[in-house]
């Protein structure tokens, strides 16, 4: 038996803890997910808030997303370690063996440029999967729909030019 | 060279203690469910984000959409009864699409997004840990050249929402925005890739079928 929550039960929990970190009772802001890292670039590479208008306009959504993430890394080693029994050092995923190659130097050239990418977008955009999809489209936001649908689009389509069509041996 | 870092991080909880959007350990806490949802769901896990892109694994727009759904019904009534209220997020046309290509793209050759990487790490990824620090350094970029990319993301159109558009039947709308995308996430059928170790944990018969051991 795998370890593991079904997808209903996970929509339904993750639903209601969008609810509680919207409403006063919580946190009376919505959840998001991306603003924390050039929050954290600001702290490791010692930026100065006044010097960049950026890191003054996230001095306070960069620094509860800051926290809220500190949560999410123990909530996952808690999980991990307790529940689903998962933790293991590893750096090539089967997905990636099976699709794209078995080079983990290609995997960690990917991973970088991709990770690299990845804040960049969400932060053009204003906003990532937590902050667009979930707390956006939860309150119907026009702007979550359209950064939803383009990203979903982008998504599919690079999954289908990236990938293999066929499993390779593994 | 890293002495900053802790006056710097003591500010950030000094920070949120006195902002009104819940206390720190609130904050905390917020997190650590999320931690906990998004690794029990193993939507963390390589194969279902990646998996989606190739239409290979549907658990993540299942579980998004089911969440979106409840979410947008719940959060009307929450907002009419006074108990919520809502933060919209501006309508820059160029940098949501602009924005979204790149994510969209970077999501599906990463296998994670900003929420699920970390609890990625948490589990002993260390390609994820890779893509981690290219985001920070993707932070900085857009931290230093912040005025290059927000002439990219263009004006503001305001900050509009589907029950406004439909004024007169504001709950109706996200009744019926709501039920759409429960709907949605129930019709998508259900597709499952696995990562090796959760691959072993399966009993035969929730195996897929090409997984299972001839007898």
């Amino acid at each position: 038996m795998l370890r593991r929550m079904p997808w209903w039960l996970g929509g339904i929990l993750m639903a209601l803890l969008l609810l509680f970190t919207f409403s006063v009772f919580g946190a009376d802001r919505p959840f998001g997910a991306s603003t924390y890292v050039p929050y954290f670039s600001g702290i490791l590479f010692n930026l100065d808030p006044e010097q960049y208008p950026y890191l003054k306009h996230i001095e306070n959504s960069g620094a509860w997303e800051g926290v809220m993430l500190l949560g999410a890394l123990s909530g996952g080693l808690f999980t991990s370690i307790f529940l689903t029994k998962s933790f293991r050092f590893s750096i090539l995923p089967t997905g990636w063996k099976k699709y794209k190659n078995s080079s983990i130097t290609s995997r960690l050239i990917w991973s970088f440029i991709s990770g690299f990418f990845l804040i960049i977008g969400a932060r053009l955009a204003g906003g990532c999967t937590s902050g667009h999809f979930l707390s956006g489209m939860g309150q119907t936001a026009i702007s979550s729909i359209i950064f939803g649908t383009v990203t979903m689009a982008s998504l599919i389509y690079t999954g289908k030019k990236f990938y293999k069509s066929e499993a390779l041996d593994v | 060279m890293f002495e900053h870092i802790i006056p710097r991080m003591t500010e950030m909880f000094t920070t949120v203690a006195n902002e009104a959007h819940g206390s720190v350990y609130t904050v905390f806490f917020i997190g650590f469910v999320f931690g906990v949802l998004i690794q029990y769901s193993r939507v963390d896990k390589f194969e279902k984000i990646a998996g989606f892109a190739m239409l290979r694994d549907t658990v993540v727009p299942k579980m998004l959409f089911l969440a979106i759904g409840i979410a947008s019904i719940g959060l009307y009534f929450l907002i009419d009864a006074g108990y919520a209220s809502y933060h919209v997020k501006p309508i820059t046309l160029a940098g949501l699409i602009f924005g979204g290509a790149i994510f969209g793209a970077s999501m599906a050759i990463f296998g994670k997004c900003p929420g699920t990487g970390p609890i990625s790490i948490a589990e002993g990824r260390i390609d994820v840990l890779v893509g981690a620090i290219g985001g920070i350094f993707g932070g900085l970029v857009f931290t230093v050249y912040f005025d290059v990319f927000e002439s990219l993301m263009g004006k503001s159109l305001g900050k509009i929402t589907l029950t406004e558009i439909f004024v007169g039947n504001e709950a109706m709308t996200a009744l019926i925005f709501g039920a759409i995308l429960i709907a949605v996430s129930f019709a998508i059928p259900l597709r499952q890739e696995f990562d090796e170790l959760d691959l072993k944990q399966l009993s035969e018969d929730e195996k897929p079928l090409q997984e299972k051991t001839p007898n």
